[in-house]
């Protein structure tokens, strides 16, 4: 019963944060660094929602869901990992189980795009009856149907996690307590190297050039002062931020 | 025509705006916002035009294909409710409501898209998850609170200079060169990322790598591996890929013993 209503509220969850995507407001609540922390939260486990929100918002960051270009949905697949790992492992995800579910989130990735295509491709009818409503009803008829596409991205999010979860927690009951140590250790690795992967992937999007200059000042004034010099991080990252200001307005100067 | 002066007030604003929130919640591949944008200036309209057949025909009129930014869609609300007032009023009667939307939705669409989804949000997400790796637990607050004072302080002054301006683009880009910005943040961007890979050996402890190697020596193979990353994704590659790639790279090195 317990495992039915943590997976409804989940569901629910990820329903509402994946409206925030692109149908409603677009505060950025739906973004893996805010879903996965709290939908850990809500399971009783954020840390395992701050590890997964933190990988996957650097490895979707740059995929935007602009004009017809549709890319993985990193708030379904957010949600849903951090929904397998917390109740896969009720006793606190460790980061093999954590890895094992990101995988799992990756590989379905392809479908949470076929999802989203069908709805904005069945959207195109709401504009029809819209635009067929009789001379005196015509507001009305655009509320109705323009408000009816909430519905329709919210259960878009609100089946996707409510199949998804049962299935990934269903996996890591069976199978993944199956796998052997060397497997949990790579999975384990395999979570530590994510941000790597992440960085370079923001890198190369933000389209980087070979041994950007930027890049690279960020990381020496981080490792002089966050590394030679012990100084608390957030006062590293207020100095790289002030750097990289400093960098831009050079820059534009020079220019 | 009605030429009783009719006034857009606060409050109608405050409704397009509330409105201009939803302007995707039907969004659709053939039509994209076209139904979000009536559905946002409708209020407007039943204000402006008392006349009901007048009203639906304007309504109508909006029904026409419409998509840019999410955020700079205020912009262009904001110019047709100053045009639809000209018109309703008499000012302008001749208002080109139409020709203006059109004209303005791929360059604000284009400018968009290049800051806020292109610079703004990576930039704050990069310094929140930066701040994240460093274990700190209200990194999704921070980047909650610096992306939407930008989004939301933005997008509000958008729906009002669209109206004083008229759609007069040249103003806003006066007052505010997004493209500069865009430019700017960028490069705090890849900085703040150099940074958070330069941080590597405080992180988070789930992500700290247990080896008997100085901290910069970490840091260094971090920004080494990155940029080896950034030269295999320049020969394609998706995210996906590069997960399952990476994955089957860490199995390897299980079953070889190294970890």
């Amino acid at each position: 019963m317990h495992m039915v209503m943590a997976v409804l509220g989940v569901a629910v969850l990820g329903g509402l944060l994946g409206l925030d995507r692109t149908a409603a407001g677009q505060f950025m609540v739906s973004q893996p660094i805010v879903a996965g922390p709290l939908t850990g939260w809500l399971l009783g486990d954020a840390s395992a929602g701050f590890v997964i929100g933190g990988v996957l918002e650097l490895i979707w960051l740059l995929d935007v869901p602009v004009g017809s270009f549709v890319p993985a949905n990193a708030t379904v697949g957010a949600v849903s990992a951090t929904g397998i790992a917390v109740l896969g492992m009720p006793g606190g995800a460790t980061l093999p189980v954590i890895g094992f579910s990101l995988l799992l989130t990756a590989a379905i990735g392809p479908l949470t795009i076929g999802a989203d295509s069908l709805v904005r491709t069945g959207n195109s009818k709401l504009i029809e009856k819209a635009a067929a409503s009789t001379v005196g009803d015509r507001a009305r008829a655009i509320s109705r149907a323009h408000l009816s596409g909430l519905v329709v991205f919210f259960l878009k999010s609100f089946i996707l996690c409510a199949v998804i979860v049962p299935a990934g927690v269903a996996a890591v009951l069976l199978l993944f307590d199956r796998l052997p140590g060397t497997v949990h250790r790579a999975l384990a690795l395999f979570v530590k190297l994510l941000p790597i992967v992440g960085a370079a992937l923001v890198a190369r999007k933000l389209s980087m050039k070979e041994f950007d200059r930027f890049v690279l000042m960020g990381f020496v004034i981080a490792a002089v002062f966050g590394l030679l010099i012990p100084v608390p991080s957030l006062i590293v990252l207020l100095l790289v931020v002030t750097a990289g200001w400093i960098g831009a307005r050079y820059s534009e100067h020079r220019a | 025509m009605n030429t009783e002066r009719k006034h857009i007030g606060n409050a109608d604003f405050l409704k397009v705006f509330g409105r201009a929130l939803l302007l995707q919640a039907s969004w659709s591949f053939e039509r994209m916002q076209t139904l979000g944008f009536a559905f946002a200036v409708e209020p407007v309209l039943r204000k402006l035009y008392p006349d009901r057949n007048e009203y639906e025909e304007r309504l109508k009129v909006h029904l026409e294909y419409f998509n840019t930014q999410p955020y700079c869609a205020s912009f262009i609300l904001g110019a047709v409710m100053r045009l639809e007032e000209d018109r309703a009023t008499g000012v302008n009667a001749a208002a080109d409501v139409s020709g203006l939307k059109a004209a303005l939705m791929a360059p604000l669409g284009a400018m968009g898209d290049s800051f806020f989804w292109g610079a703004l949000r990576p930039l704050t997400a990069l310094i929140a998850t930066a701040v994240l790796l460093a274990g700190v637990w209200w990194a999704p607050l921070l980047f909650l609170a610096l992306y939407n004072i930008w989004h939301v302080g933005l997008r509000m002054g958008m729906l009002y200079w669209g109206y004083q301006s008229g759609g007069d683009a040249a103003m806003l880009l006066a007052r505010y060169s997004l493209t500069r910005w865009a430019k700017r943040f960028k490069i705090m961007s890849l900085t703040v990322l150099g940074g958070m890979i330069g941080m590597l050996p405080s992180w988070r402890p789930e992500f700290r790598l247990h080896v008997p190697v100085p901290g910069v020596v970490t840091a260094m193979a971090g920004l080494v591996l990155t940029f080896a990353l950034v030269f295999v994704l320049r020969r394609g590659g998706s995210p996906i890929k590069l997960m399952f790639g990476l994955a089957l790279l860490c199995l390897a090195l299980a079953y070889a013993g190294v970890v």
